[in-house]
């Protein structure tokens, strides 16, 4: 999902994909014929739908379908897109293609909710959801446009990943292909607005003040919201200087944004967030389907992986498989995929995506009606820079070594000897927050995941614990489960737990280097995450940390794949604040979305080493 | 430019074995001859000569001494590449001349740190940097033919402290001279130091390559050396306390650097090498030039000018600050810093406006140039000013007091129950002097945004309303403070910032760093060791936890902060690895041990009775 501003770079990203996927010269225009068409829903809504048929007709083709709030433009049966389906490969191949306007947006009737509830019970024609909605729009198709061959797929990145994963739920029985690609999962839960309960302030802001506002009138239907105006460009500074949460509805939104408000209403896991869990509806799934995730995505990393999960517990006979890539949100369709920020991988992994997985996937099922020859994981090993194939995920020859944190910084694969009550700690003061990153931006973009980490590991309310210099290959693959023992002065804050790859001071520098970055002694993030400290045994019902105690936390950075190499160093970093991609913590057991600026102190933070009080990352170690 | 002049002096010498255009240009209009010139103790100095072809009129001969190498050496091998300031020179056919100073590069005798000033000498053994500019010019005019009997002197940086030696005692040939970012008073404010602090990423960067011994005559007198990290802060972390600097890596070989470790404190030591005591009775005319935003030798500059002024009278002297980095004005057409731009090329003013028309009419007898007394580039407004005297005349001095909730104003503190703002120091985690990943100085954090630094929770942030119309301030910045630590010493960093209004449009030609909207400039910056608050010879403790008044004068600056920017101040404790972490302990830090460092809580008051401010020199 993306912010406001990016409305419009995302429909040159994802659905415009001309001026960035060179595959080729294949002009859409010379092979199919565009019609739009307004398909009644059950309810009697129509949603605008483009549809794009081959021209030769000497064939039956399957139907390739994609529904999006984010605009099928360009409108009008004469303006053509010029990429059709999820790659340039599939125009070439021949499907049949239909973009789809979601209720409520752009040209399509309705009522838009960003995100209603799951409801499996329809009593009535006016119980529609996005289900319902393709399930319709697939009945209409099959029954309307000609030359099909009965069968259909679908694929979606991010918010129309989501709406994907929403088909798999009461499919209509052409639906034979789903493809999920970084699906929003469940937003408090780990995707987009919340990690754990944590508010990712900047994306949600930015987000919502550019799609989720009301639509006022018809007129607006086919133009897209200009971006947020923050006045600044410094979304450290602006986010500061809009103090509690409460400021943006009086400052900015003023009611407008009903998204917002409703957030705001609801700061646990309640029946909100609960009824809007995607994982927990893929049962009963009766088409294949291929989850993608990118091991860099700031966006939707646990609706792809929990998805996946959920599918693949659910329906034991169903075909189900998940490659996970080294990407950003939607990297692997519209980038080369061969670097990442400063991060390099040594071959197109994108191309090879597309070529090697994406087309045999949806080829196999939908033209051939054969199992695709693919399997159940695909997944491309950072740092080593190869692509493995697994029959699980995680795989199941991984043994779980705890690294372990030390009082005095060192980060070990042995327990540390000292005795009970060792700790450092750190003051983690609100108006002082941890920056997320060093670049002065108010987006929350995607390069800070793999960004250089130095800029943190010099603050004083950053805690580092450093290994040794790795004296072999250290391979993790699967998610990295976090044990602290910990102790606050407040009564509630955060903790941001982020695994680091250190170069060694020889690192060679990318050539050409405009940007004049140093590889020597990088620090390069590869995965994070943080724990609001009152959800920790519990999102629907937080409870206060004791001032001074020591408490156990756990809780997992979602899954990695990398190859520590011989002569790097692991590194681990603490910090209670990852301003503004997360809100600030007051230090104070409250509803945060109704703190005051006087609630928010600094806190005393304590992370324990010693006796049974360790303090550990359990890494999942190939050998 | 990107790198410190001492960096680009070794990449003149590494490319020694080029041949350009230039090289090509010197052949065709000069002869280049080497001499091994013999001062009055019988050591001989390697001197090299480039005499112009054209002898139908006599030449002046500009002398350039230095300890970083007349190269490139060998009487067949010509000056392969020239600056632009440097080729206006040949181009007017005056006798350059570079000399090995003693004891460095080819040069006989032995080398030595900024070489004290002899005032009374007995014997022909008494010699001193004067001495040997004297026997050096003495000869030349004697020997150089075609040459019309008056010299001038010049030099960037250690050069420009052997510049400052060929103004005292100058032989009567010595008509003018040009000290330029002066090495002057170490310890003070020069280099490695600034206020008793020691500036340890650039001492050691420049002593591990620099200082070694040298027992015989050679053409390579530098050290390579690889810190192994293109990450200075990491280099110097790693380092510890600095007694590791010699364990480590120097080996009792470098015995400057052995001298400062044994001289913490101001003493004789330290004061036989302040040539300032010295600028008296000079004769040659005096162009001073200086950088706003050298970091190394802005003080020998401005304060070299005050001290002539002060010692001389009826003398032309005259200064010369523009908004460059070490070195820069004799760099090709300079009109930038970092993201900064200044609006014109700084490089051909300072040349055609100023040290050329300066020159020639010294030593060529040309029309007397219009120099001003003081001609300064006032940042912010980007434009050069002409004064008849540094600092104008027509300034105020105003204060601006720190203020509760982070605000900076020009009203006096009021009575309130808010009486300080605190914050750790703490050395295991010191504040970076510059977002950038180095292993050399980045020549642009003078002017650096100071956003990462505002951030911390160890750097205190005073900032003033949106401004309602330009405030120009010319000369020093005083920071008045009244502060208590919970050790017994501490550094003391002060940053006077210029915050650009939000709206700012961002720098064309630097995409991939600078933000201008609420970019924080940094215009000044400068630390105090607080032992050294009282003076330099005699260091005191802190009693700790109790209110200390600190007071220090800032560099000077001459810079407008626009109407609707801001005025913000920065106070920290630690400014790393361009300052050595203070242990909070009183003691000889050179000799602190790993142990020794621990983190204080640093306190500023600001209350009507112990106000802390800054005492500003306002342009009216």
């Amino acid at each position: 999902m993306r912010r406001s501003f990016s409305v419009v770079s995302l429909l040159v990203m994802f659905l415009l994909p001309q001026n960035v996927q060179a595959q080729g010269d294949f002009d859409v225009r010379q092979h199919y014929v565009k019609h739009e068409y307004m398909v009644p829903m059950r309810d009697g809504v129509k949603l605008f739908t483009a549809v794009y048929v081959p021209k030769d007709t000497s064939k039956q083709y399957p139907i390739m379908m994609m529904r999006t709030p984010y605009s099928v433009g360009p409108y009008g049966a004469d303006k053509y897109r010029a990429t059709l389906g999820p790659s340039k490969l599939f125009d070439r191949d021949g499907y049949i293609f239909v973009h789809q306007d979601i209720r409520g947006k752009f040209m399509s009737e309705g009522r838009y909710a960003y995100h209603a509830p799951i409801k499996r019970e329809k009593k009535t024609n006016k119980d529609t959801d996005h289900s319902t909605d393709t399930y319709d729009t697939i009945e209409w198709l099959l029954a309307n446009i000609r030359h099909h061959n009965g069968r259909v797929g679908i694929w979606g990145i991010s918010y129309p990943g989501f709406l994907a994963a929403l088909s798999l739920v009461d499919s209509h029985p052409a639906l034979k292909a789903v493809s999920p690609q970084a699906p929003m999962g469940d937003t408090f839960i780990g995707d987009d607005f919340h990690h754990n309960g944590a508010f990712f302030l900047a994306h949600a802001f930015g987000w919502l003040a550019g799609t989720a506002p009301a639509r006022s009138n018809r007129e607006a239907a086919t133009s897209r919201r200009a971006g947020f105006d923050y006045g600044t460009p410094d979304g450290y500074r602006f986010f500061l200087e809009l103090g509690p949460l409460s400021n943006v509805e009086s400052r900015y939104f003023q009611g407008a944004v009903p998204t917002w408000t409703e957030f705001m209403q609801h700061g646990t896991y309640d029946e909100y967030w609960r009824s809007r869990n995607v994982p927990q509806h893929m049962n009963r799934v009766k088409p294949a389907v291929m989850t993608v995730a990118g091991w860099f995505d700031s966006e939707d990393p646990w609706g792809a992986a929990n998805i996946y999960r959920s599918v693949e517990s659910k329906n034991p006979g169903v075909f189900n498989m998940i490659v996970w890539g080294p990407w950003l949100h939607g990297g692997w369709a519209r980038m080369d995929g061969d670097t990442l920020g400063y991060a390099r991988f040594g071959s197109k992994t994108s191309l090879w995506y597309r070529e090697q997985v994406e087309l045999k996937f949806f080829r196999s099922l939908l033209k051939d009606g054969r199992t695709p020859d693919l399997p159940e994981t695909w997944a491309f090993m950072t740092g080593g820079n190869e692509w493995r194939s697994f029959s699980a995920w995680p795989p199941r020859e991984a043994a779980a070594r705890p690294l372990y944190l030390h009082p005095d910084g060192l980060a070990s694969f042995s327990p540390p000897a000292s005795s009970a009550g060792a700790f450092r700690e750190f003051v983690s003061d609100p108006a002082k927050p941890v920056p997320f990153t060093a670049v002065t931006t108010t987006r929350m973009g995607h390069l800070f995941m793999v960004e250089d980490q130095r800029f943190a590991s010099t603050r004083p309310d950053v805690l580092v614990y450093e290994s040794d210099v790795l004296d072999r290959d250290i391979t993790i693959a699967g998610p990295i489960e976090v044990t602290l023992h910990v102790s606050t002065s407040g009564t509630d804050c955060d903790w941001i737990v982020k695994l680091i790859d250190v170069f060694p001071g020889d690192a060679p520098d990318p050539e050409p280097n405009p940007a004049g970055v140093k590889m020597g002694h990088f620090q390069m993030l590869i995965g994070a995450e943080v724990m609001r400290s009152k959800f920790r045994n519990s999102l629907e019902h937080p409870e206060p940390m004791k001032p001074g105690e020591v408490t156990k936390i756990v809780y997992n950075i979602p899954d990695k794949f990398h190859r520590f190499r011989k002569g790097h160093r692991i590194m681990v970093q603490i910090q209670s604040t990852w301003f503004p991609l997360v809100d600030r913590n007051p230090g104070t057991f409250t509803d945060i979305y109704k703190a005051s600026a006087a609630d928010f102190r600094p806190t005393t933070q304590r992370v324990y080493s010693g006796g049974t009080a360790r303090s550990s990352l359990k890494l999942l170690v190939l050998d | 430019m990107q790198r410190s002049f001492f960096t680009l002096l070794l990449l003149a010498i590494a490319l020694i074995h080029a041949h350009g255009q230039d090289s090509l240009f010197v052949r065709q209009h000069y002869m280049k001859q080497e001499h091994r010139i013999v001062m009055r103790d019988g050591a001989e100095l390697f001197t090299v000569v480039y005499i112009p072809r054209d002898n139908s009129e006599q030449h002046p001969i500009m002398l350039t001494r230095t300890p970083y190498s007349v190269g490139p050496y060998g009487p067949e091998n010509y000056l392969r590449f020239l600056s632009n300031l440097q080729r206006k020179y040949f181009e007017r056919n005056y006798i350059m001349v570079y000399q090995d100073v003693r004891g460095r590069f080819m040069s006989g005798g032995e080398f030595v740190n900024v070489r004290p000033y002899i005032p009374n000498k007995k014997s022909n053994k008494d010699i001193d940097e004067t001495t040997d500019t004297y026997d050096t010019v003495d000869w030349l005019v004697k020997n150089i033919p075609n040459n019309n009997g008056r010299v001038g002197v010049k030099g960037i940086s250690y050069p420009g402290f052997y510049t400052t030696m060929a103004t005292i005692d100058a032989h009567p040939a010595v008509k003018a001279t040009s000290p330029q970012a002066p090495v002057s008073k170490w310890m003070a404010g020069d280099d490695f130091f600034h206020n008793g602090a020691f500036l340890v990423s650039h001492a050691f960067d420049f002593y591990v390559r620099f200082g070694w011994p040298r027992p015989a005559p050679t053409t390579m007198d530098f050290r390579p050396f690889d810190p192994g990290t293109p990450d200075g802060y990491q280099f110097y972390m790693d380092l510890g306390p600095l007694s590791n600097a010699n364990t480590l890596y120097m080996k009792d070989s470098v015995a400057f650097w052995n001298d400062i470790m044994k001289h913490g404190k101001w003493d004789a030591f330290w004061e036989a090498r302040d040539v300032f005591p010295h600028v008296k009775n000079l004769k040659p005319a005096t162009l001073v030039v200086g950088g706003w935003f050298d970091a190394e030798n802005l003080y020998g500059a401005l304060n070299l000018y005050q001290n002539i002024e002060q010692k001389n009278k009826n003398h032309e002297n005259m200064l010369v600050m523009g908004p460059w980095a070490h070195g820069w004005w004799a760099a090709n057409a300079v009109d930038s810093l970092g993201p900064i731009k200044f609006g014109m090329n700084l490089s051909d003013f300072f040349a055609d406006s100023l040290e050329l028309p300066f020159f020639e009419h010294h030593l060529r007898g040309k029309a007397k140039p219009s120099i001003a007394e003081a001609t300064v580039f006032e940042t912010g407004a980007n434009r050069w000013r002409r004064f008849d005297t540094w600092p104008p005349k027509n300034v105020r001095t105003r204060q601006l007091y720190f203020r509760e909730n982070g605000r900076l104003s020009f009203a006096h503190p009021e009575p309130g129950l808010d009486e300080y703002d605190e914050y750790w120091n703490d050395p295991a985690k010191p504040v970076p002097y510059t977002n950038e990943i180095t292993r050399w100085y980045n020549p642009a954090f003078m002017l650096e945004d100071q956003r990462f630094a505002a951030r911390r929770p160890d750097v205190l942030v005073y900032t003033t309303d949106p401004l309602e119309e330009d405030l120009t301030i010319a000369g020093p910045i005083t920071a008045d403070l009244i502060v208590s630590t919970s050790g017994s010493d501490c550094d003391w960093i002060v940053k006077v910032i210029d915050v650009f209004p939000n709206d700012t449009p961002d720098p064309a030609t630097y995409p991939f760093k600078a933000k201008f909207g609420g970019y924080q400039m940094l215009v000044r910056g400068d630390v105090l060791r607080g032992k050294f608050r009282n003076s330099l010879a005699n260091p005191a403790s802190f009693i700790p936890d109790t209110l200390t008044k600190v007071s220090f004068v800032l560099q000077d600056a001459f810079h407008t902060f626009k109407k609707g920017h801001r005025i913000m101040v920065q106070i920290q404790s630690s400014w790393f690895p361009l300052v050595d972490r203070n242990p909070g302990k009183f003691l000889d830090i050179y000799s602190a041990r790993e142990s020794d460092y621990q983190a204080t809580r640093q306190r500023v008051y600001r209350t009507p009775i112990n106000p802390s401010f800054l005492r500003l020199m306002v342009l009216e």
